[in-house]
Parts: C-alpha cells; sequence; structure tokens
C-alpha cells in the first residue's frame, strides 16, 4: 500500500498558440487499501495525470511524491492495450518486467497467471490469445511484480461487455487479496461506482472537479439497487458540474 | 432476415461456386491451382521447341545453334556430375562466387545496418547521408561493374564491393524505417516497468528491427548476386557470371541457358533452403506464419452455458440473474 502525494501538479503540451493544458495545478493525497477511479471527458487530463504517476511523462511543473514506508514505492501498470511483445509468450513477457529470472520470479509469475484463469497459457504466443485473454495477461504482468500501487488506464474499455465484466470481478478480487493501491482511469461511471472507494472528477483543462467517497460494501453489483443509485448520484454530480456537455 | 440474405448470396452472379457448378465434373479438374502449376513447365518446354522451329523456318538459321530442352538438360547433368570443358566445374565456379557474395553480404548488412540505425535514430545524420544513398539506389549494377573493373582490376576486390555498394542503400534504407517505426507504446511500457535500456534494446528494438532486417537481407543479397554476376561477366577470371560469358564466347547456346538455370536453381535454393527456414524460425510468433488455433475466450460460456447463442444484452441480463 502506497502513499501519493501530489501538490500544485501541471502539465502542458506545445508551446505558444498551440500550447494545450492537460493538468492545471491538482493538488491530491491519497493512499493505503484504495482503489481510486479518475472519470471524466474525453481529454480531461486523465491518462495524462496517470502517464506523470507512472514516470512515462513528467510534469511541467509541481510536485509528486509516491512512497511506501517512507521510501519509493514500486508502480505496477495496465494499459488501454494490453502492450505485451509478441514475439515473447505470455511467460516470458511476465519475465520481461522482472527483476530475474529464478525460480521463485517464474513461481510468483504462474501464480498471477493462475489467478486470471491463464495458468495453462504460458507458452502461447500473444496472437494466439483472443483480446479479452491479452488484457488479462497486462493485468497479470502489472500484479506479478508485486507492486506497492497500480495504475491502470482504461484498461477494459476495447473488451465485450461479458469479458469486461468478468475481468472486474477478477480485478476487484485481486485488489481484494493483495491490498494494493489502486489508480483507475476510466470514463465509464458505472465501472468507476462498481470498483472504487474513491471517485475523482475531472473537467476539461485538467482541472479537478470533485472528490466523490463511495460508501458501499463490497463486492459490488451492478444490477443491486444502490450500485445503481451510487451511478445516478455520480452523473447528477457531472451534470451539476456541467461536465455532461463536454 | 437469415433467409433473405441467404437467398441473396446465392443469387449473386459472380459467385464463384455457382460458376463451377456449370462445368461438369470430369472438367473441374482444370481450374485446380495444383494442375496450372503442373502445367507450366510442359507449356514452357512446347513453347520453346516451337519456337525453335519458327525461328529456324523464318531466318534461315541453322538449327543446331538453337538449343534444344534436351542439350541444355544434358549440359547440366555434364556441369553437375563435374564433366566440363569450362576452366573451373561448377562447384569451383559457384564456389568462388559464393565466397564473393558472402564477404560482401556480411559487409554491407553491417555497415548498412549501422548506417540505418544512426540515419533513423537522428536527424542530422539521416540529413548528411540522405542524399548519397539514393544516388547509390540510382547506380545501376552494370556501372558499378565497369567503375570497380578500371578501379580495382580483375582480384576479388571488385566483385565484393559491387555486392557491397549494390546492396548496402537497400539495408540502409530498410534499417532505417525500421528505427523509425518502433513500438513507441512497447517502450512507454518497458519505462512504466522501469525495465533498463540495455534489456529495452535487445527484447524491444532489436525483435522489432528483425523483419526489417531481414527484408534487407534479402535485398541484400538478391540485389548483391545480380551486382555480381554482372561485374564477373564485364571484369571477372572466374566465377559464376565470367563462366556464363565463357560459354557464350563460346557460342554455346545450351551453356548460356544452362548456366542461367543454375542461377534460378541457385535463387530457388537460397530461398527456400536457407532464408525461409530461418523466417519461419525467427517469425515463429506471427499467427499469419505458423497459422496456430487462436485460442478463444472460453471462459464465460464454461461458467454461463445459457450464453450460447444469446444476444449481447440478453448475455448481461442471463449474467446477472446466473451471480
Amino acid at each position: 500500500m502506497a502513499d501519493i502525494k501530489i501538490s500544485n501538479l501541471h502539465k502542458e503540451f506545445g508551446v505558444g498558440d498551440d500550447k494545450v493544458v492537460a493538468l492545471k495545478n491538482v493538488n491530491l493525497e491519497m493512499g493505503g487499501h484504495v482503489f481510486v477511479s479518475i472519470v471524466g471527458p474525453s481529454g480531461c487530463g486523465k491518462s495524462t495525470l496517470l502517464n506523470i504517476l507512472s514516470g512515462i511523462e513528467t510534469p511541467t511543473s509541481g510536485s509528486l511524491a509516491i512512497t511506501q514506508a517512507g521510501a519509493k514505492a514500486a508502480p505496477g501498470y495496465v494499459f488501454q492495450a494490453a502492450r505485451l511483445l509478441p514475439w515473447r509468450t505470455v511467460m516470458d513477457n511476465l519475465l520481461f518486467v522482472q527483476a530475474d529470472k529464478s525460480s521463485e520470479t517464474r513461481a510468483r509469475c504462474q501464480k498471477y497467471l493462475d489467478m486470471v484463469q491463464l495458468g495453462d497459457k504460458g507458452d502461447k504466443y500473444p496472437g494466439e490469445l483472443s483480446g479479452g485473454m491479452q488484457q488479462r495477461v497486462g493485468i497479470a504482468r502489472a500484479f506479478s511484480i508485486e507492486p506497492d500501487v497500480m495504475f491502470m488506464d482504461e484498461p477494459f474499455s476495447h473488451l465485450d461487455a461479458i469479458t469486461a465484466r468478468s475481468l472486474r470481478r477478477e480485478l476487484h478480487s485481486m485488489w481484494a487479496a493483495t491490498k494494493k493501491t489502486i489508480v483507475f482511469v476510466t470514463h465509464d461511471v458505472g465501472e468507476a461506482v462498481e470498483l472504487s472507494n474513491r471517485i475523482l472528477v475531472f473537467a476539461q483543462g485538467g482541472i479537478l472537479k470533485d472528490d466523490i467517497n463511495v460508501e458501499l460494501d463490497f463486492p459490488r453489483d451492478p444490477s443491486d439497487e444502490a450500485v445503481a443509485v451510487a451511478k445516478a448520484n455520480v452523473l447528477k454530480k457531472f451534470e451539476e458540474l456541467d461536465l455532461l456537455a463536454t | 432476415m437469415t433467409d433473405v440474405m441467404t437467398e441473396s448470396a446465392q443469387s449473386t452472379p459472380q459467385s464463384p461456386r455457382r460458376s463451377t457448378r456449370r462445368l461438369p465434373p470430369a472438367l473441374r479438374v482444370l481450374r485446380s491451382p495444383r494442375l496450372a502449376r503442373v502445367l507450366f513447365l510442359p507449356a514452357v518446354l512446347i513453347f520453346w521447341l516451337i519456337s525453335n522451329k519458327l525461328i529456324a523456318d523464318s531466318w534461315g538459321f541453322d538449327s543446331s545453334v538453337l538449343a534444344t530442352p534436351i542439350e541444355v538438360w544434358d549440359f547440366m547433368y555434364a556441369e553437375v556430375t563435374g564433366d566440363t570443358v569450362a576452366p573451373a566445374n561448377l562447384y569451383e565456379t559457384f564456389g568462388i562466387s559464393l565466397r564473393r557474395l558472402g564477404l560482401g553480404f556480411v559487409i554491407s548488412m553491417t555497415v548498412g545496418t549501422i548506417l540505418g540505425i544512426g540515419m533513423g535514430l537522428s536527424k542530422a545524420v539521416n540529413a548528411f547521408f540522405h542524399d548519397w544513398v539514393m544516388a547509390l539506389l540510382a547506380m545501376p549494377a552494370l556501372a558499378w561493374a565497369l567503375f570497380l573493373s578500371l578501379i580495382l582490376g580483375f582480384g576479388d576486390k571488385g566483385p565484393v564491393w559491387a555486392v557491397v555498394l549494390a546492396g548496402i542503400p537497400f539495408v540502409i534504407v530498410n534499417v532505417r524505417e525500421g528505427v523509425r517505426s518502433t513500438p513507441s507504446d512497447l517502450f512507454d511500457m518497458s519505462t512504466a516497468f522501469g525495465v533498463s535500456p540495455l534489456k529495452r534494446i535487445r527484447h524491444v528494438l532489436l525483435p522489432s528491427l528483425f523483419p526489417f532486417l531481414f527484408a534487407a537481407a534479402r535485398y541484400a543479397l538478391s540485389i548483391g548476386w545480380k551486382g555480381l554476376v554482372i561485374i564477373e561477366l564485364f571484369g571477372g577470371q572466374d566465377g559464376a557470371g565470367w563462366t556464363f560469358k565463357f560459354w557464350y564466347d563460346a557460342h554455346r547456346l545450351h551453356g548460356v541457358i544452362g548456366y542461367s538455370m543454375f542461377f534460378v536453381i541457385f535463387a530457388l535454393v537460397l530461398e527456400n533452403v536457407v532464408l525461409e527456414p530461418i523466417s519461419r524460425r525467427v517469425f515463429k510468433w506471427r499467427p499469419s506464419l505458423n497459422q496456430p488455433d487462436i485460442v478463444e475466450e472460453d471462459m464465460d460460456v464454461v461458467k454461463y452455458p445459457a450464453l450460447a447463442g444469446e444476444s449481447l444484452s440478453d448475455r448481461d441480463t442471463i449474467i446477472q440473474e446466473k451471480n
């Protein structure tokens, strides 16, 4: 479980007339065994924030600290597309991000492949798997390094409804079992309500508009009335913040 | 809806299945691609014999000047068994040329890969070499043959340099494009997981370059071989190109055609015995090449047997009810 502290984080792309503000002076704190979802319309800076958190991009200004018991925390990342090396087998894709290839490491990778129900697919190449299975490999890869914090960028947005639902359940089970801090970007409010205990709402221009706590018991069933009401409340907030028009 | 679509598909006039039905079963074999491939060789032989006859009749040639398929076959058989009047037999001749081709190929791949990577990574390096690479691409192999024969003489150096200069621009261009199209999303993934730069080069950059390196190698070999034969023909003392000219100078058409056939056989052996197996091994991860069974998502059907044949919204309802 990691602690994340973001102070006056600002990110701009381009120069002069082409300058675009992706994040505007964002201040945030999160930590512990939480599942935080970031929602908002397209282009509101959700993915940019995640890329900065994971080190893929650097901020224009501001500071960022991701710590685990005072030391720098180790992050894991699940991308929108699985981003697997097509020339390496499933097991080798997991081993690629490990520090070593010891028998303990292999056993750990196998454990997470088992958790995503792909324990017998370690010797397959990504091209031999369906899109949903590839995304599960991506999730297993991220968990296999046993990170302190997990960043997930719309990981289920490319999948069909049934596969996405199955993977959401698997993800929730893994989060409950591993006690990780998860930061999850999505444009699907229902998905955010189903998975998270905290929802951050961003608006165009990279402005953090709202910070909502979802106080419902897990696991959550989307067909449950309480979940449906929570989703409606979040959408109502969207309307109040004038985000639906964007 | 299904009935209408089925009927529509069957009534399409361009449907190949329908046109096949018009043929009697005994004649359907004529449409077989395999038969077409088998028929090609006899068709060429018949065309060859008829052409010989027509040329001899219309221009008053002594028909013995023209080579028949049997004469070419006998020549090739004699060459293969080492029975030749040429200064070197087939194996010595191809040995000399292959040594030159191999050396030139290694030089062009090594230097071309280094320059291609430099040009792909740096705009300044690309700007420096770009026009020269284009000039090399435009230079005909014949020009290299004459130029190199004049400045390097009739030894091994000229042919080796001809292979290098003919092949290297193709290597440079392919590798440069390979570097430019390296998958940035995989590099971002590596960064996010803290993978070391050396590991990234070895496991991301190099494998992503393999298709381009392989294409470069094919070009370097085929274009280099053509350049080699031409310089051996014009400025050589031995080798496949020189022996080809030996049979030309001897006015033995069966020798010229026979050696041409050896060139074709050499190209086919190189492709099917050397390049293709390497390609299959290196690119075994590509589904299109090894054609594995795509492992389909079966979890939901196992968990929810009632899903089979249902629409997506129906499936959601079934899952909700099941849970």
